[in-house]
């Protein structure tokens, strides 16, 4: 099967709709991914710190 | 289970998140085959003997299009239930997927311009779809900008719900634009178009492929933003119980 990447004159419009797209998705992965892990490390640090205050006598 | 509150859902969200740890994953690897099958047949399939080389450009439009659509479909229904039942993995879900679907209209409106401007011979007209799409992402960036504006959390949420389910009353119309109105847009082409207005099985399966590539990438992306969002209440739960100390 052959792959035509050729868009001749409409290669200026074509492309950047790709890059847009392609952008898009990786911001999409990247924030979604980023927050997803800051929240986590964020809860397991809580978490450490509540277990760590249990064990100490109250004031 | 009681759902007065919206952090009672935090007490016990392990089914949740037991569900998406494996689910979250496996659409994203779903979404990234489907996408390369996709991508292939969009640079294997022939010119159109009106569209030329940017008939490709279908093949990332319409499936932005299609989700800009039902992922404000998924906002109006997580918001009803939000506002009904004051769940929270509702109201999560709602704010999960609004600035999902926010990203999916700016690109169905961006790669729309961009491939009006060859064919129509403009980036942009203000006829009926492509305004009420605009009128769409409108929505999307007002449920956003009420999130973030009000400091009680609840407030906005409710606020925000509610804009979400004013919002909905414009699907129908972006949805049947082309039919109520006189517009630049072509009518339905694709599964529920008339055989005889229905693209060829060689422009039909790439756009098909591409579509279920952004639902599952969609899908995967929606699971780690609620899942982002459930550990972010329970971290402030827990702050809280730290303060208060």
């Amino acid at each position: 099967m052959h792959l035509d990447f050729d868009a001749g004159k409409y290669a200026v419009y074509m492309w950047p709709a790709f890059g847009i797209s392609v952008l898009a998705f990786a911001w999409m992965i990247g924030d979604s991914l980023a927050r997803a892990r800051h929240w986590k490390r964020e809860l397991e640090r809580l978490q450490a710190e509540v277990k760590a205050g249990a064990g100490e006598p109250k004031a | 289970m009681d759902a007065r509150h919206p952090l009672d859902f935090l007490t016990n969200p392990e089914r949740f998140m037991a569900f998406s740890r494996w689910a979250a994953p496996m659409f994203g690897a779903i979404a990234a085959v489907l996408g390369l099958a996709g991508l292939f047949l969009t640079f294997a399939a022939p010119e159109d003997y009106q569209q030329h080389d940017t008939v490709r450009m279908m093949f990332i439009h319409v499936p932005a299009a299609v989700m800009s659509m039902l992922i404000y479909l998924f906002l109006g229904i997580a918001s009803l239930l939000a506002l009904i039942f004051r769940h929270a993995l509702a109201d999560a879900a709602a704010q999960a997927c609004a600035p999902l679907g926010a990203v999916f209209t700016a690109l169905a409106l961006v790669t729309g311009s961009l491939w009006g401007k060859p064919m129509w011979g403009t980036w942009w007209q203000w006829d009926a779809r492509m305004t009420s799409v605009l009128v769409l992402f409108l929505f999307y960036l007002g449920y956003l900008a009420l999130r973030s504006a009000l400091e009680d959390e609840q407030k906005a949420a409710r606020a925000a719900a509610i804009l979400a389910l004013v919002g909905l009353i414009n699907l129908p119309v972006v949805k049947f634009s082309v039919e109520w109105w006189n517009t630049l847009h072509q009518g339905s082409s694709t599964l529920f178009a008339a055989p005889e207005n229905r693209l060829p099985a060689v422009y039909l399966w790439p756009w098909a492929l591409m579509t279920l590539a952004y639902l599952s990438a969609f899908g995967s992306l929606w699971l780690v933003r609620i899942r982002a969002l459930v550990w972010r209440r329970k971290a402030r739960a827990l702050a809280l119980r730290l303060a208060e100390r």
